[in-house]
């Protein structure tokens, strides 16, 4: 097969392949909160013509190697049409934090959730709403940053978001606004018939100098079958710091995709952990942009892959100005067939002198039949530059597991022992106490089901 | 309380012991000297359970029972304890945690309940304090980022708290300074009981005059090859192995 007939059926497939995701959505305009804003329609309009036009990555197509699309395609999911209304927030206890102390959005299946959120009093400078009510009453507040700072995105999927662009949380911080309490947004999904599509957009913007902390959380009631493909977009004003916490424990049979797209103006700090520890399928992308001097961005994660797991990160930090700092610090734990791709790009300009990146990958592999694809790269093209990455695949040092047998502690709870140490670097560095916590207590009863060998 | 015969154990295909016996009795303090390389480090850690050793044949019975059969954790329940030649750093398992799970692994071995929070801190305050050591060890990770002398402290400590049967130190006096010898040494002497036997792995007289020995012995290329009183430690002192090694040898 040429080439151009290859790019063909590639083309006729993912017209094909994501027809449902489209599904319900079109110019009519009156399906979705967009309806009536030109520019919005133009944006949706151009996302769903780059669907029908661009090929479906394959395990050829750059940053989709390791990353099969498959088992994701052969679901024919369909995009959520009614909003599901009859949960009460006696329904969502089991799912919440114990003793946080936040500001709470729930929202079901990529649709905000008035009945189930808990807002409290907000600062003064401080709005959280939903999407679709905000382009509703009042779509110029968002002419700007909506779809301005993900741009075409980084492939297949935030077309598809932006062409469904219907609903999902916004967060907006005026200039100055501090909000001291955590803003928890949790993205609930359950299971329907049929396996559905929630494509939440989100937006967080602060204004210059504010500050705010924001947990998300990826959340599904039961062991559905769905997928979620959400772009977050953030925008930081100068001297603003997002603290930013995401939690991704989806059910067992979830994909799930999210595309983060930060924007950070002179002088101000992102810092940002991502758990992945759900999902039959997940993959996140994280893209970096800096439009200022100064600004620090600080990428964490932490992530642990078993049985019947993919769970893939994708980094694309971009230093285009002078005295930025980037910093990815990951972590991996890979046990029975689980499977984990880290794929990390830092870009250094000729003109980004006094950069500071640093990039490290760690994975800790417990099981033969686990794997780990990791791919840190830093293309430099400054002279004057502190630019470091290092990357490791390791196992349990076996003297470590016999200094704490020797103490009488069982070779499970050994390993588990060593693995939540391991992991440590990254949870210890969550706050508040009770969200450290609660990770803790999620890795550690997932490494307490791993079948560690 | 121990009792090993003719034991024999190598690296890959290297014999490192040759035909090792050694009778301990309960209460009695054994100390063993011998040439580095002889095979000390290799005794404790083939009585532990460490892997990468292969026991090639003899015996060892703790209290009747075959240490060989059982896992490393299993022997540290039946009152074994091994004070690390060279403690290993564990980053990030926090120390009081790792502490509270050997105790209470030790204790559910012995058909003891779990102490509660208030117990435990009592009891690893008064354990802290024989070993002169700060509360502020108790949140670092194990051994992590610890002095030498800490290190060695830290491994009385755990002794101190696990009250084995039969206790094994190796060169737990290498690198402490006098005080730091003083301090440890009195920890020793304090948990020394009729019921309590240790095994004392050290180069020097110095730690021998603190802690005084029923019996000495000097292990070299693989074998226990001199028997003796405390006085043969201070014969070694003044003269080293070689007399004793060729002696053999001829
Ligand atoms: N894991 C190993 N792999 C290879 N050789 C080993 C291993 N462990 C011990 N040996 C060898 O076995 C011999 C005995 O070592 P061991 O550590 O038991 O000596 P030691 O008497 O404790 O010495 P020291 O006084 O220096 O502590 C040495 O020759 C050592 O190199
Ligand atoms: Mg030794």
């Amino acid at each position: 097969m040429n080439a151009a007939a290859h790019q063909r059926t590639g083309q006729a497939d993912a017209a094909e392949a994501f027809a449902g995701w489209l599904q319900g959505l079109g110019g009519n305009g009156d399906q979705n909160g967009s309806g009536g804003i030109d520019w919005l329609e133009s944006e949706r309009e151009q996302a769903a013509a780059r669907v029908r036009t661009q090929p479906v990555p394959t395990n050829k197509s750059e940053g989709w190697r390791y990353t099969g699309l498959r088992k994701l395609i052969e679901q024919g999911f369909v995009n959520v049409d009614e909003p599901v209304t009859a949960l009460t927030p006696d329904d969502i206890g089991e799912i919440l934090i114990p003793e946080l102390d936040a500001h709470r959005v729930v929202l079901v299946n990529g649709r905000f959730s008035d009945v189930l959120s808990s807002l409290g009093e907000l600062p003064k400078g401080v709005r959280v709403g939903s999407l679709r009510d905000l382009l509703e009453s009042d779509p110029a507040s968002v002419k700007g940053v909506l779809t301005r700072i993900a741009g075409e995105g980084r492939h297949v999927f935030a077309s598809l978001n932006t062409a469904a662009i219907d609903d999902g949380l916004v967060l907006q911080l005026d200039r100055g606004a501090i909000a001291e309490r955590p803003i928890e947004v949790i993205h609930l999904s359950i299971g329907m018939d049929e396996p559905r599509v929630a494509q939440p957009r989100n937006l967080l913007s602060l204004g210059d100098g504010a500050q705010a902390q924001v947990i998300e959380r990826y959340v599904s009631l039961g062991d559905a079958l769905y997928c979620t493909n959400s772009v977050l977009e953030i925008a930081l004003g100068r001297d603003a710091v997002l603290k930013h916490t995401r939690i991704q424990q989806e059910s067992r049979n979830a994909f799930h995709i999210t595309g983060l797209y930060l924007s950070q103006e002179a002088n101000s700090r992102y810092a940002g952990t991502n758990i992945g520890l759900g999902g039959t399928w997940a993959r996140t992308d994280l893209v970096t942009r800096f439009a200022g001097e100064h600004a620090e961005c600080d990428l964490k994660g932490l992530y642990l892959a078993g049985d019947q797991q993919l769970i893939d990160y994708h980094m694309d930090v971009r230093h285009a100005l002078p005295n930025c700092a980037s910093r990815e610090t990951f972590k991996g734990i890979l046990y029975g067939k689980g499977r984990a791709v880290f794929d990390g790009l830092v870009y250094v300009a000729r003109d980004a002198q006094k950069t500071d990146a640093e990039m490290s990958n760690r994975n800790l592999i417990l099981s033969p039949n686990a794997e780990v694809d990791t791919k840190p790269q830093l293309e430099i093209y400054a002279d004057d530059v502190k630019c470091s990455h290092g990357t490791t695949v390791g196992q349990i040092e076996p003297e470590m597991l016999f200094y704490l047998r020797s103490r009488g502690i069982a070779a499970s709870l050994a390993r588990r022992m060593l693995c939540l140490g391991f992991a440590g670097e990254i949870i210890d560095a969550l706050g508040p106490e009770s969200l450290r916590d609660y990770v803790a207590e999620q890795v550690g009863q997932r490494l307490e089901q791993a079948p560690l060998e | 309380m121990l009792s090993v015969k003719g034991l024999k154990a190598s690296v890959g295909d290297e014999p490192i012991l040759k035909g090792l016996d050694l009778e301990v009795k309960p209460g009695e303090v054994h100390a063993i000297m011998g040439p580095n390389g002889s095979g000390k480090s290799t005794f404790a850690h083939v009585l532990s359970g460490r892997e990468g050793y292969e026991v090639t044949g003899g015996s060892a019975e703790l209290d009747g029972e075959d240490l060989f059969e059982l896992e490393p954790e299993e022997r540290a329940r039946l009152g074994l304890f091994l004070a690390f030649q060279y403690p290993v750093e564990l980053p990030g398992v926090n120390n009081m945690y790792f502490l509270k799970a050997a105790l209470n692994a030790i204790r559910k071995s012995r058909g003891e309940e779990e102490l509660d929070a208030v117990s435990f801190m009592r009891l690893m305050k008064e354990k802290l304090k024989i070993l002169h050591l700060d509360d502020s060890l108790l949140k670092r990770p194990v051994n992590f980022g610890f002095s030498g002398g800490e290190k060695k402290r830290n491994e009385i400590f755990q002794m101190a708290l696990l009250e084995p049967k039969l206790a094994i130190l190796d060169e737990t006096d290498s690198g402490l300074d006098i005080d730091a010898l003083r301090i440890v040494a009195d920890g020793v002497n304090a948990l020394r009981s009729p019921e309590r036997s240790m095994i004392v792995v050290t180069h020097y007289q110095r730690l021998l005059d603190y802690i005084q020995p029923d019996h000495v012995h000097v292990l070299a290329k693989g074998r226990i090859i001199r028997s003796g009183g405390k006085e043969l430690a201070l014969e070694l002192e003044e003269k080293g192995y070689g007399w004793i090694v060729e002696g053999e040898a001829a």
